[in-house]
């Protein structure tokens, strides 16, 4: 989906930067969210529900290392590049949150106007006070609301 | 059908076309349409040939809507692609066949190959110029049909459907859920079936329809025989009175035809009798005037007054049971009315007022000049400079000749005493104890709508100024009797 490919198995092959051993702990918890959400079963929920999950961990997994990062600057540009290069973070998306207007997009798909009929964005780019219909959830990510306003 | 893989766009029988034929209700009230096309996306309910599918969404507070059947289908039986009724009268098409006593369904068939070689045909004949089947153009609408038919869009139809998971009980989507969240309506009418309502066949709305149009009542023509008179309720600013008498002429010769713009009616009085119930029974639930449906009933004539000791009197008590009902226009036509009877025969009873509207609330005698329209200088063309003075004058005398005005009326009625007090005071001028006054200011300016009824208030005027005496003390005896007057006339 966002072109990115599965975090690599802990192997001897892999040279992990400095400063890895602070943030592991969280990317592994995250990774084993992930793992859940890909084998939860589809029972009770909408063809385009069941992938709602991945999307919101892909989500937090890039928003963490983005903070850490670009906010927080507690890690090296080395480390940060390592964990985009490994997948732990979507760099697409990442680049992105550096866009004004875009500090809270939920995901690549919403803002593609090639994906939705009359070339607009998805509505849940849409500010909550513009809308007429105060809840919604998109029907690509689930996304109840990412303009940057609210 | 035939796996048509490679596809010669011309030369094929699938259908395309640029936009889709469908009702005004389908179509929604948004101006601003935004409409998917997309060519043979699917295939037709009816014929099952693939054609062009539109989709828009017909409003803000309604689903998607998508074309359901190809042009050739609904072309065939002049119906909208989308709910299947028909384009002219959003009639099923049961409805319309049986009204106009159309049989289309001999040529169609209906079975597999038949019907699709059919729709073939027809499509490319059409296509070719010819023309094959335009006959709904040329029947002439008749009284069933045209009762029958809707006259404005209805957009319950466009609702969404409801949630099926809410029925059960399951809905988890809660507030965020597009299905209506409504328990679904059953019974004999949610038993539809796309085919049957198309070929007009055990159409369960259709025959709904077609009981209700047997049993639709005729206007019962009302005991007492002198009303000549028909309301007409329903009415809009597009109405004008040269509309309903285009419509009333051909029954009868009008009298008279009165609009109540306020109330959205209009009396229609004949001269005679007959006329009018002529009229009644030819346009009674048939009557459309500019896509508007009005309502056809009888006048109410309202109660007769109890007492009418002048005709002066008389006259006042007609003029004030409008009590704020009809704007000035029709008081002052009413005034010339009653201004030829009242000066022809004294003390004859007023004719009757036609008024389906209920009797005006009961209203106190005092009329504050705050109550007064004009006094506090609203504009009222070609009555403003005599009346505010006039009702002034009027007040300043009514108070110390009446009795303590009683307490002002509740609030409520504030809104519908605006008339009363011009209603009330008009006739004044000529019997008050202001004879140079009123010789000075010129009365046909008051009496402005009625030409021929200037007569008699120069003719009392001058009366009373030549005997400013006994006008002077002939106003006293007609106060009590106005005031017992109005006091009585408000019933």
């Amino acid at each position: 989906m966002t072109g990115q490919t599965m975090p690599k198995v802990k192997t001897n092959r892999v040279k992990y930067p400095e400063g890895w051993e602070l943030i592991e702990s969280t990317l592994r918890e995250l990774q084993a969210k992930m793992r859940e959400a890909e084998n939860d079963p589809h029972e009770g929920k909408r063809k385009c529900e069941t992938l709602w999950p991945i999307f919101k961990i892909v989500h937090q997994k890039s928003r963490y290392i983005f903070y850490l990062y670009h906010r927080r600057k507690e890690i090296s540009k080395e480390l940060y590049e390592f964990c985009l290069d490994q997948g732990y973070a979507d760099r697409n998306l990442i680049a992105k949150w550096k866009k004004p207007g875009y500090e809270r997009l939920c995901c690549l798909r919403c803002m593609q106007p090639r994906d939705h009929n009359f070339a607009t964005a998805c509505v849940c780019r849409v500010p909550k006070h513009l809308r007429e219909e105060k809840v919604i959830e998109c029907v690509h990510c689930g996304c109840k609301g990412c303009a940057s306003g609210d | 059908m035939a796996h048509r893989l490679l596809r010669d766009h011309e030369a094929d029988g699938w259908e395309r076309s640029d936009f889709p034929i469908i009702c005004e209700s389908c179509l929604g009230d948004n101006p601003y349409v935004r409409m998917t096309k997309a060519d043979y996306d699917k295939e037709c309910k009816i014929c099952t040939r693939p054609f062009t599918v539109f989709r828009w969404r017909p409003g803000r507070e309604s689903r998607y809507k998508k074309t359901e059947v190809c042009q050739t289908c609904s072309k065939l039986k002049n119906v909208c692609q989308v709910c299947l009724l028909d384009l002219e009268y959003g009639l099923p098409v049961q409805v319309r066949d049986t009204a106009l006593s159309i049989n289309s369904n001999d040529a169609i068939p209906k079975s597999d190959v038949n019907k699709e070689y059919f729709a073939e045909e027809h499509d490319r004949r059409a296509r070719a110029g010819l023309d094959y089947e335009s006959s709904y153009g040329k029947v002439r609408p008749n009284d069933t049909i045209l009762k029958l038919q809707r006259t404005t869009p209805y957009y319950k139809r466009n609702r969404a459907h409801i949630c099926s998971f809410y029925v059960r009980g399951e809905c988890t989507r809660g507030a965020e859920c597009p299905y209506r969240h409504e328990m679904p309506v059953t019974g004999e009418l949610s038993q539809q079936n796309i085919k049957d309502r198309y070929y007009g066949v055990n159409d369960p709305v259709a025959l709904k329809l077609l009981n209700k149009a047997g049993e639709m009542p005729s206007l019962e023509a009302p005991e007492d025989e002198s009303i000549k008179t028909l309301y007409v309720g329903g009415l809009d600013k597009r109405v004008t009175e040269q509309d309903l008498r285009d419509n009333f002429y051909a029954h009868g010769e009008i009298e008279s035809i009165k609009m109540v713009l306020d109330k959205a009616c209009a009396f229609v009085t004949y001269t005679t009798r007959e006329g009018a119930e002529k009229a009644a029974e030819e346009l009674s639930n048939k009557l459309v005037i500019k896509g508007l449906r009005l309502k056809l009933m009888w006048g109410k004539p309202q109660a007769p007054r109890p007492e009418s000791e002048t005709s002066e009197g008389a006259r006042q008590q007609a003029a004030v049971a409008h009590s704020g009902m009809l704007p000035r226009s029709v008081i002052s036509q009413q005034q010339n009315q009653f201004q030829p009877s009242g000066s022809g025969v004294q003390g004859q009873p007023p004719p009757m007022q036609y008024f389906n509207i209920p009797p005006p609330p009961q209203l106190d005698r005092a009329f504050y000049p705050s109550m007064d329209p004009q006094r506090m200088g609203a504009l009222v063309p070609s009555h403003d400079g005599e009346n505010k003075s006039g009702s002034e004058k009027q007040q300043g005398q009514h108070y110390p000749s009446q009795a303590m005005p009683p307490p002002p009326p509740p609030h409520g009625q504030y809104p519908h005493q605006h008339y009363p007090p011009y209603g009330y005071m008009q006739p004044m001028p000529p019997y008050q104890q202001y004879p140079p006054y009123h010789s000075a200011i010129p009365p046909p300016q008051h009496y402005q709508h009625s030409g021929p009824a200037r007569p008699p208030p120069p003719v009392n005027a001058p009366s009373a100024s030549t005997t400013p005496a006994s006008a002077s003390s002939g106003s006293a005896p007609p106060i009590p009797g106005l005031s017992a007057a109005s006091g009585s006339s408000h019933q």
